[in-house]
């Protein structure tokens, strides 16, 4: 074949293709490889291959360099790359040796297909989300980032609190995934959706007649997760008798099968999460305090959305991504109202509403950029308002000003927690606040 | 003032997300007075940000980093210099020289601007980058 026959169908697929020299140079690069990496040909031409795919096995273990070492083809590895974008993309990569005519090696050659749409949809039916998946800038969950390997390391019995939809099972997997208990099962239970005799045989297992059905023993999820972690969410809905038995499991790393008649040893980490205050159920009685003090050694408090609003634009942004690869769309933004609305609405329902808010706007979105009209009622009133009285459109300085004025009024004329729920420097909210001629709230 | 660059060999590590050294210089007056390794164990983003702040880097000179990260070291307070590549010492002397924007240490697909998504404080004072 001629080599513009060759060109053409390294053109024409979707797969990416780069050729690279024995000094590692890159020197072909086909269109494939221009839009999984975001790299145009004229730039990637003449450049270290490392520079220009930058994936996680470069430093550590570069398929490349082991055909070339060993002359073996590679199929099919799963890597990690990060785009002109900046964006993680999961890739699957081939290698193999680049040959001249004569059969001399003059160098490797790299195919790659973007796996990450196929990645995220396996993440989605599986449920799987990583410790990868957390987003935050705020200074809040900053502050619980420098803890959270030591509570994974420690092996600690942990209680995560925070209102339903602010992330309490990602967390557990991140303390999970952090510990050295990793590599062995992560199980999550939810309490809440379980009645209480249903829950025991669940927690524990049963043995065979244990009751009417039990054909055969059936293994707990305590059993399931041995040597690994235990996720037992909504904590504070078990049943008196559910906690004597979870407070034997604490003390003495022991509990029996319904029906059985010795005890089962259990090497399992246990994290517990709840949206109650247990202390004030411990209070009114509906909480064994003993169990309490067993769960409570680390405690986690994540914050509601409404108090870390500088994350909104990030969330949004990472929630479009994925909406398009689960929608098949192509949305690339919102305009500064529907921003304005995101930032003004206070979230009952947390990151979980925030991202049902997203994918409501994608339903009704046809175009590329979500607007003020796609948002669900509930959100938008709280722009119509403040915001948009009339039918003139709200223009920045309007949205500015609203803002600005309702940040200061949640944080009762705190100018320094105001700034930093916006997102911005506190000289910036002076300065704005001048310029806009905005006064404090009255207390 | 101290300059964090993730390192591999002599070279800038091509992304600081997957990176797995650190090299920590100190610096007064211009002039290097201090300098040590360190190993980034966690690839766990917040926390490899958290690190950063806790060795107390002021500025950070690294190749490619995802926008997460990016954004999680910009809200510390860090300075960015990404997209940067080349022999760490060159990297180094060249940032000292107050000439980290020459174009030979930039890595292919940098486009001059700023990233998405970045509050206008941060785009003139905290990220030296290129746009995402």
């Amino acid at each position: 074949m001629e080599n513009t026959e060759q060109n053409v169908i390294l053109q024409s697929i979707s797969e990416g293709v780069f050729t690279v020299d024995l000094d590692w140079r890159i020197t072909s690069f086909n269109r494939g490889a221009e839009e999984i990496t975001g790299i145009r040909q004229q730039d990637a031409i003449g450049k270290y291959c490392r520079d220009v795919l930058r994936a996680d096995i470069c430093e550590s273990g570069c398929t490349l360099a082991e055909t070339m070492r060993t002359g073996k083809p590679i199929m099919n590895k799963a890597v990690q790359i990060i785009d002109a974008k900046g964006k993680r993309k999961a890739i699957a990569i081939s290698t193999a040796l680049f040959k001249d005519s004569r059969g001399k090696v003059i160098g490797g050659v790299e195919t790659f297909r973007d796996t990450s749409a196929i990645e995220q949809l396996r993440k989605e039916i599986a449920g799987r989300y990583s410790c990868e998946d957390i987003i935050s800038q705020s200074h809040i969950m900053q502050n619980l980032f420098t803890i959270l390997p030591n509570i994974a390391e420690s092996n600690t019995t942990t209680l995560i609190e925070g209102e339903s939809g602010t992330g309490k099972e990602l967390f557990a997997r991140a303390i999970h995934n952090l510990s050295f208990r990793k590599d062995k099962p992560f199980v999550v239970v939810n309490c809440g959706a379980l009645p209480d005799t249903l829950l025991e045989s669940e927690l524990f297992g049963y043995k065979a007649g244990a009751f009417t059905d039990a054909k055969k023993d059936k293994p707990g999820r305590f059993a399931l997760a041995e040597g690994g972690t235990i996720f037992l969410d909504e904590i504070g809905d078990i049943s008196v008798s559910v906690q004597v038995k979870l407070l034997r499991v604490l003390q003495d790393k022991t509990y029996d099968l319904v029906g059985g008649i010795s005890p089962m040893r259990a090497d399992v980490r246990i994290i517990t999460a709840t949206n109650k205050k247990l202390d004030e159920l411990v209070k009114e009685g509906k909480f064994r305090e003993d169990l309490y003090y067993r769960i409570n050694v680390m405690k986690l408090e994540l914050p509601p959305l409404r108090d870390r609003k500088e994350d909104i634009p990030i969330l949004v942004e990472h929630f479009i991504a994925r909406f398009n690869r689960l929608h098949n769309k192509n949305i690339c933004c919102v305009t500064n109202e529907v921003t304005a609305a995101l930032l003004s609405y206070d979230y009952p329902g947390n990151i979980r509403e925030l991202e049902n808010i997203i994918e409501h706007c994608f339903v009704l979105c046809e175009g590329e950029i979500i607007e003020v009209k796609h948002l669900p009622s509930s959100v938008c009133p709280v722009l119509k308002n403040e915001i948009a009285q009339n039918s003139e459109p709200a223009t920045i300085k309007q949205v500015e000003i609203a803002l600005i004025q309702q940040a200061l009024k949640r944080n009762k004329g705190n100018k320094t927690t105001a700034a930093k729920q916006l997102g911005i420097d506190k000289s910036t909210l002076y300065r704005k606040m001048k310029a806009l001629d905005i006064s404090k709230p009255e207390s | 003032m101290k300059i964090a660059i993730p390192v591999y060999g002599e070279y800038v590590s091509n992304v600081f997300d997957f990176a797995h050294k650190l090299l920590l210089v100190d610096v007064e007056n211009g002039k290097e007075t201090n300098r040590s390794e360190i190993v980034l164990e966690s690839k766990f983003l917040p926390q490899r940000a958290v690190q950063l702040k806790n060795l107390g880097a002021d500025v950070l000179v690294c190749g490619a980093i995802s926008q997460e990260l990016a954004n999680m070291v910009l809200s510390s307070g860090i300075i960015v210099f990404p997209f940067i590549t080349g022999n760490v010492e060159n990297v180094l002397n060249s940032y000292l020289a107050g000439q980290m924007v020459k174009s030979e240490f930039r890595m292919p697909g940098y486009r001059s601007g700023a990233p998405r998504g970045l509050g206008r404080q941060r785009r003139c004072c905290r990220w030296q980058g290129g746009r995402y």
